[in-house]
This record gives structure tokens, sequence and C-alpha cells, in this order.
């Protein structure tokens, strides 16, 4: 179908200013925040901007009869190109959809359209004494939708997992336009074992089986404390050692964070006034719950990670908390800033490795690092073994592009060969789905058959998440 | 300000494009699409500036849709000057895809006291016949065109001396830095600015060739003009002496802070001047209760927000905070004009939080805001003025003038 035919159907779906078809428009969608994106433009035939599932069929269906790629989009936060239309075809930018639609504390949950960020939602529900624990870094713009679609996580996964453990049901609209509601049609109950579990198959499917057009979450009491400890290392090793310890004490800290000795320098280069002490790695722990808990915890915390660590400080008084949390809010930003030239970049940047790998994993990216001739800036939730690698390259150069690309392929690569995986938190999309059949086996050919169970004619954000096609055929 | 685009390179390169700049930007808030957002602006920028993309109509009608409000600037996790990119961006647009009216507008007349006055006398003539007014009404005009209110009949320029004596002693010797807005349309600031100052003992001097600050011509892609502005202000400074400079308008104090850089002179702020010079004086307090609205150029560009509070708290009863007195409030210099609708969404936002004060009077340190605010107050039917604090204080000294 022609760009002016398309244009022309959508507007007979959609009121016209929903509709956004114009060259420079079209072109403020080819991107997010990974690297593959800076060097892609990945222009959509059309953006839509729904605001009821009635128009989400509707599009999807003219969507299948014609065989367009439809693109699911929330806030374009992500790493991966997963919003972004690297077949062409229609986006759909479900971000001013934002409607929390109710509260129900009298059964823990909330039901809200895909658009709503996540710290608006938190901050509507700390009115009533809740919370939605996951809590991703991009809490400020990200959306429920792209966080269920991506399952993602954040600094408390430690304690609190990540989104699918809160996910009760979903509205979803299927790639032929058909509307169902997975956790049953009219539930509110929080256990619910009948049928096979589609809500878990929808978080994390990344846009590939249907488009999510309503959440159904639980939430939580809000804890009514919260303490840091920040502890200080000489040698690397003792920093995984001492979280170890902080766990076999019986103490589940709700974060657990590492800032490696290449962060440590960039954080110190850039704002000299934090002054973090020289050392190998700096440990930052969260403990949260009830203020007497929190008391116990910390000190507990002091004094078990005192024993491996140069020093330990632990604060309940915010402004102290703050200070201790300085270092790690600045990080990604002291990484840019390592070299006047430089730019952060978002690939590789998202492994997750066993727990008892971790140091392992920061030494080999160290060296990663210099074999391919990159600066890399190491942090992340060591308490999950999520590790947040930031590759800083002069993207100007292409031999340093080139070089950083063999970087992050290494970096997969180390992490599928620790027993970890490519990705903790940020997802697959198009960047990292030439390693599904190494980290899944034949598992990888049953997710292409549900995927063309549902989605028989690939109009589903296409060439995201899965093998790239012709790989599983030719295993 | 007088950034070139290829100047800001380091800065536009490190853009992450994360969307963090989504949070903040006012006028995302209100037109809900990528378009309008902060790092969309960054790439369209890199775009331009990379020849992937050529400057036309459609990129300076996107480039337009911005405040200049900074708030994405201090949001950045990646401490990119997005204002600094916007104006350079817009200033490249002018040069390769000229707008003859912005150009006349900006360029022609409002670099020229005697134009801009003879404009002013015009556009007051054609009020008071109730051309502007028919016009609005029959959708010949921009319904923007009503925001100036009621022109005063004469300038604040007409009462002003080059030279004010210090009341007593003179303490300090201070420059007064006349803008255009408060010029023309709150004459009764300048006057109260400068009674104020002159009565705590400061000698006032106010160039009779001060021109526009340069600010509209920056943020209209008039960058050129805007360095030469401010090269003729400081030079009319300099002939009388004067090496501390102060004003009552958010946007000039902030140009001039920028441009003071390049040439040694000191811009003070007036609200902390005032709290140092009032040290020991007893005021007889206003019996109004009071909000305040953080004018962006102030508290965004200038990190200014506890010393017009300070002074408010001197000067009257009841002080009470409004939510998000630090958002902006959709005026952006000519932004409402450009984009009225989308403006007055943005000001709907602010009409609530004055309301959900309570508070009788709004207080805000910018002549801009004050039209816009008072605009949003208007059409709402509320009858709060919009004041500055300067003029509250002049009341609290039991100073009285007309204008």
């Amino acid at each position: 179908m022609d760009k002016g035919r398309l244009a022309a159907e959508l507007k007979k779906i959609f009121p016209a200013e929903r509709v956004l078809t114009g060259d420079l428009e079209r072109k403020m969608y080819s991107y997010d925040s990974s690297f593959m994106a800076r060097f892609h433009s990945f222009v959509p035939d059309a953006v839509v901007l729904p605001q009821s599932t009635g128009e989400v069929s509707a599009v999807l269906r003219l969507a299948s009869e014609q065989g367009i790629p439809v693109v699911p989009r929330g806030a374009g936060s992500g790493e991966t190109c997963g919003c972004l239309a690297t077949r062409g075809g229609i986006v759909l930018d479900l971000s001013s959809w934002d409607t929390i639609e109710e509260v129900d504390t009298a059964n823990m949950q909330v039901f809200v359209r895909p658009g709503v960020v996540h710290y608006k939602l938190n901050e509507h529900l700390a009115g009533l004494g809740l919370f939605f624990p996951p809590d991703p870094g991009s809490t400020r713009m990200c959306t429920i939708g792209g966080m269920v679609a991506n399952n993602s996580s954040g600094l408390r996964a430690v304690k609190y997992g990540a989104t699918e453990q809160y996910v009760l049901g979903l509205e979803v609209v299927l790639p032929d336009g058909q509307v169902i509601t997975t956790g049953g049609v009219n539930c509110r109950a929080l256990k619910n074992v009948s049928g096979l579990n589609l809500t878990k198959l929808f978080v994390g499917s990344e846009g590939i089986l249907g488009v999510i057009t309503k959440v159904r979450l639980r939430v939580w009491p809000r804890p009514k404390a919260r303490g840091i400890a920040m502890a200080v290392f000489n040698e690397l090793d003792q920093a995984p050692a001492a979280v170890l310890d902080v766990y076999q004490s019986g103490i589940l800290p709700s974060g657990i964070e590492i800032l490696d000795s290449s962060a440590i320098r960039a954080i110190n280069m850039y704002k000299p006034e934090i002054n973090l002490p020289s050392a190998e790695a700096i440990l930052i722990f969260e403990v949260d719950g009830n203020p007497a808990g929190v008391e116990w915890e910390g000190a507990q915390i002091a004094e078990i990670v005192g024993r491996r660590a140069v020093s330990v400080e632990w604060a309940t008084n915010p402004e102290r908390m703050a200070d201790l949390w300085r270092g790690r809010s600045v990080v990604a930003i002291a990484a840019a800033r390592l070299r006047a030239d430089g730019s952060r970049i978002f690939a590789g940047e998202d492994i997750s490795v066993p727990l008892n790998r971790v140091t392992e994993s920061l030494r080999r990216i160290k060296e990663l690092g210099r074999e391919f001739g990159v600066t890399v800036v190491n942090y992340g939730h060591i308490g999950d073994g999520n590790i947040h690698t930031a590759p800083v390259i002069n993207l100007e150069s292409p031999a340093e592009v080139a070089r950083a690309n063999g970087l992050v392929d290494a970096i997969h690569r180390l992490a599928i060969e620790l027993g970890g995986s490519t990705t903790g938190e940020h997802g697959v999309g198009a960047v990292r789905n030439q390693y599904t059949l190494e980290e899944h086996g034949e598992a990888a050919e049953i997710m292409k058959r549900i995927k063309q169970a549902l989605d028989p004619g690939n109009i589903m954000n296409p060439g995201k998440l899965l093998a790239p096609e012709g790989e599983i055929e030719s295993v | 300000m007088f950034e070139d685009l290829p100047g800001l390179k380091e800065h536009y390169l490190r853009c992450v494009r994360c969307g963090q700049c989504r949070s903040v930007c006012p006028v995302f808030e209100v037109v809900r699409n990528e378009t309008a957002t902060p790092r969309a602006k960054v790439f369209l920028a890199h775009m331009l500036a990379s020849g992937e993309l050529k400057p036309d109509a459609q990129m300076a009608s996107l480039m337009s849709l911005c405040l200049l409000c900074q708030a994405c600037t201090k949001e950045c996790p990646s401490a990119i000057p997005v204002h600094k990119i916007v104006t350079a961006t817009r200033s490249l647009l002018a040069r390769e895809a000229t707008s003859p009216l912005q150009r006349i507008i900006f360029k022609e007349i409002w670099t020229r006291p005697h134009l801009l006055n003879f404009s002013a006398g015009l556009f007051r003539g054609c009020q008071n016949l109730g051309l502007t007014g028919l016009g609005s009404s029959l959708g010949l005009l921009p319904p923007a065109l009503s925001l100036p209110g009621p022109l005063p009949r004469r300038p604040a320029r007409a009462f002003i001396q080059e030279i004010t004596k210090a009341e007593g002693a003179p303490k300090m010797r201070v420059g007064y830095f006349l803008g255009c807005t408060t010029n023309f349309l709150f004459p009764a600031v300048a006057k109260s600015t400068v009674a104020v100052l002159a009565r705590l003992g400061c000698e006032v001097v106010t160039p009779v060739d001060l021109r526009c600050c340069g600010l509209p011509q920056a943020e209209n892609g008039q960058t050129d003009t805007a360095k030469s502005l401010a090269d003729s202000n400081f030079a009319a400074f300099q002939r009388l002496g004067v090496e501390a400079v102060v004003t009552d308008c958010a946007s000039c104090s902030a140009a001039l802070q920028e441009s003071s850089d390049l040439k040694g002179m000191e811009v003070l702020d007036l609200s902390n001047l005032l709290n140092d010079l009032l040290t020991g004086h007893n005021l007889q307090k206003v019996n109004k209760s009071i909000t305040y609205h953080d004018p962006c150029h102030l508290a965004k560009a200038q990190g200014i927000t506890a010393g017009p509070r300070e002074l408010l708290d001197r000067t009257c009863t009841g002080f009470r905070e409004m939510p998000g007195a630090n958002n902006c409030c959709g005026g952006g210099g000519a932004f409402s004009f450009y984009h009225y609708d989308t403006s007055m969404n943005i000001l709907n936002k602010k009409i609530s939080s004055i309301k959900e004060t309570g508070a009788e009077v709004v207080a805000t340190c910018c002549p801009a805001c004050t039209m816009q605010i008072r605009h949003g107050l208007i059409k709402q039917g509320l009858n709060i003025p919009v004041v500055h604090p300067v003029e509250l204080l002049a009341q609290s000294l039991g100073l009285t003038f007309t204008t």
C-alpha cells in the first residue's frame, strides 16, 4: 500500500491529529536509545497515537489485511531498537494513552492503560500507601506498557523482582484485531492457576505477539523506611564475597549496586567534589521496610561487610543517603565525560551472569576493553548479577565504531559462556536476536512456532526478539 | 545565546536519546507526541548540522515549538544544553531560510528604539480605536495580539531620567537596564525599581540610549543582531562609568548575564540586591496573601529562587507557595504568538496552580510572565493582580507615584 493510501486509511480510524505522516514527523520516530539506531534510519511509513482498544483493533485488522508491519512504542527509551520500524510499517505510539483506570485498593491491584509513566503511577499510588515495586532507571519517562512488553526491572529487582511478578492480567489485541483478556476475563483474584499462563507469555514478548492495551497490576504496601550503606573495597573479589555474606546472614537488601574502578575514576573526574575513595570497587546497599527492621539490617550489613571492606558507612538520614547515592546517580553522565570527544553508547550494556561469576565478568570486560581499544565503565546491579557496561567512543570515528561493535559482540558471548544471558532487563529487540539460538537452543524453535500460531502474517514487530529468519531452519 | 550549531557538536553528539526530557518538557506535556520532545530537537539539530536534513519550513516550525524554558537542560542526565542547541539551530535556519516577517520585526524594528516607540504608539492607537479587538473577534488578527492588554499611555522612559539621585548619602551607583516589555507594558514596575533603589541609597543610572537586550533576537534566529545589541548596551553603560547593572526583567537579566561574561560587566540580581540593602529596615507589610511564579529565565537560567521569596516575605503578610511554581507559564517570548493554543494549554496548568493557593496576588519577576499570567487570569474571569515584588516593596516603603 503506498503511503498516501495508507494515510487515508488510517485517517478513517483515527482523527487526523493522531496520524503523523509528514517526512520529519516520521523521522522523529526513527530512534530509541540504542547504539544501532545511531547508524540506521528506521523511519516508519506512518505513526498513529491510539486512545482506545477499538482503534488498536481496527489498525491491526487493516495491517493484517494489507500485510503491513506494526510496531508498538511506549516512550522510546529502550536500548534495543525494539520500538523501531526496522522493516517500515506503522508505529503505534501508545504513550499518550495514559489513563490510570482504577486503583482497587481493597484488592491491592491497579488497572492502567499502556502509556502511564512509571513514576506517575507510583506518585499516584504513594498517596494511597501503595507502590508498584519494579524501578527501572528510566522511571521518569518509561511507560507501563513498555515495561510489561520488555519485562523490565531495575535497582530493586534483588528483593522485588521484575515486572512479570506483578502482572495479574492483560488486555491484548492480537494481530488479526481480536481482543483477549489474559489472567481471567473478570478476575480480580491475586492467585489464579487455571489455564495456560498467557499473561506470562505476553510479558516480555516485545510486541511480537500482539499489542498490550490494558494492564492489571498487583501493587504492594509502600515501605515506611529506607537506609543506605556504602562500602569501599581494595580488592574487587571482596565485593561479591561481601554480597554473598549478606545473603547468607539472612538479609535481603532491596538493592545492591556496584561501581568498579573504572566507574569510580569516571565519577571523580566528572565531579571531583563527590570525592569517592580511589578503590577497586564500591558497593551501595539499600535496605527498606519498617523503621526498626531497617535500622537492624543496616547495622548488620555494616558489621558483616566491614569484615571485608576498608570502610563502610550506614545512613538513614535523607541528606546523607543522597550523598552516598550521588556517585551512582551521576555514573552514566560521568562515563560520557571520560574523554572530550566521547559519547557513551548503549550496546552490550545489560549482560546478566551467575552471582559467582560477577568478578570474573568485570575483569574480563575490562580485558576485552583493552583488547578492542575501547574505554569501558562498569557498574550495575551486582545483587542479581546484572552488569551495565558503558563503552565510551568517538561516534564519528568509523574505526572506533567498528571496534565497539566487536567489543559488544565479545561481551555478549562472554555472558553466554559464563552461563548468563545477553540481557538481564533491557531486552533483545533487533540488537541481540543473533544470540537467540546460542542462548535457547531448541527452545528457540518453539518460540518461533508460538509466533507463527499467533501471528501467521508476521506483521507484529517483525525482525525482533526471535532468531533471525533462516537461522532456525539451517540448524 | 551566541553559540553556533557546529560549536555545540560535542553536546548534541552526546545525546543518547534516553527520553528523560519527556518527563519535564511543558510543550511535550500538552502536544503528547515525539515531535515535540527536546530530544527530537537535538536529533534534528544533529541531522541538520551533519547535512542529512536540509533546512525547510517544516523544520523551522518544529524548532519553533520550544519555550526555551531550560527544564530539559536541567533534567538531562547527560547535561546537554538543549536550549542552546535549539537557539543555535534557529539561527542557522534563519540564515538558510529567512522568514521576512521575523527579520523585519526582530532585526529592523525591535533594534531601533524610535521605531519600536512608533510601533507601540501605532498599536496603542489601534487598540484605542477598537481595531485590534475587532480584528481578533473577526479572526483576522492572531488571538495572541490580545496578550499585551491595553498599552499604558506613556512608556516608562518618559518618566525616568538618565541619572536618578540617591536619597540621602549614596551607598552605591548602579546601572538600571530598562527592558522593552517593562518600558512599554509595565512602566509602574520601572518607576518602582528606580524609586526603591534611590530610596535605599543607590544612584540609578539608566542610559538614554539603551536598546533591546538581544534575547528576542537570539531566540528568533538573529544571533548577529543580538551580539550588536549587547555591544551597544555595554557601551552605553560604559559611557556613564557603570560597572554593576540590575534589571527588573528576568529575561533581560539572563541575556545580560550571558553577555556580561564577555564584557566584564557585573549583573546583580535585583531581589538579592534589595534584600541586602533592606538589612535593618523595618517595613510596613502589605496585608495580602501572595504566591510567586518562578520565571524560567531567573530560576532555571540563573538558579535564582530564594531571593524573590525572601523579598516577598519582607513585604507581605501571607506567602503561599504554589504547586509547580518553577513550571513554565507557556509564554516563552514569541512562542505564545506562534503557538497560541499550545501556549494557553500550558498556561491553564499555571492558572490552576495559582487558584489552588487561594492567594489574592501573584508576584513574578518577569514582565513577559506577568503578561501571560495576567492574560490567563482574565480569561478565566479571575480578579487576581499580577505584580512585580519591587512594586510591593515600593508600597511597603510608602512610595507612591502615578503613571
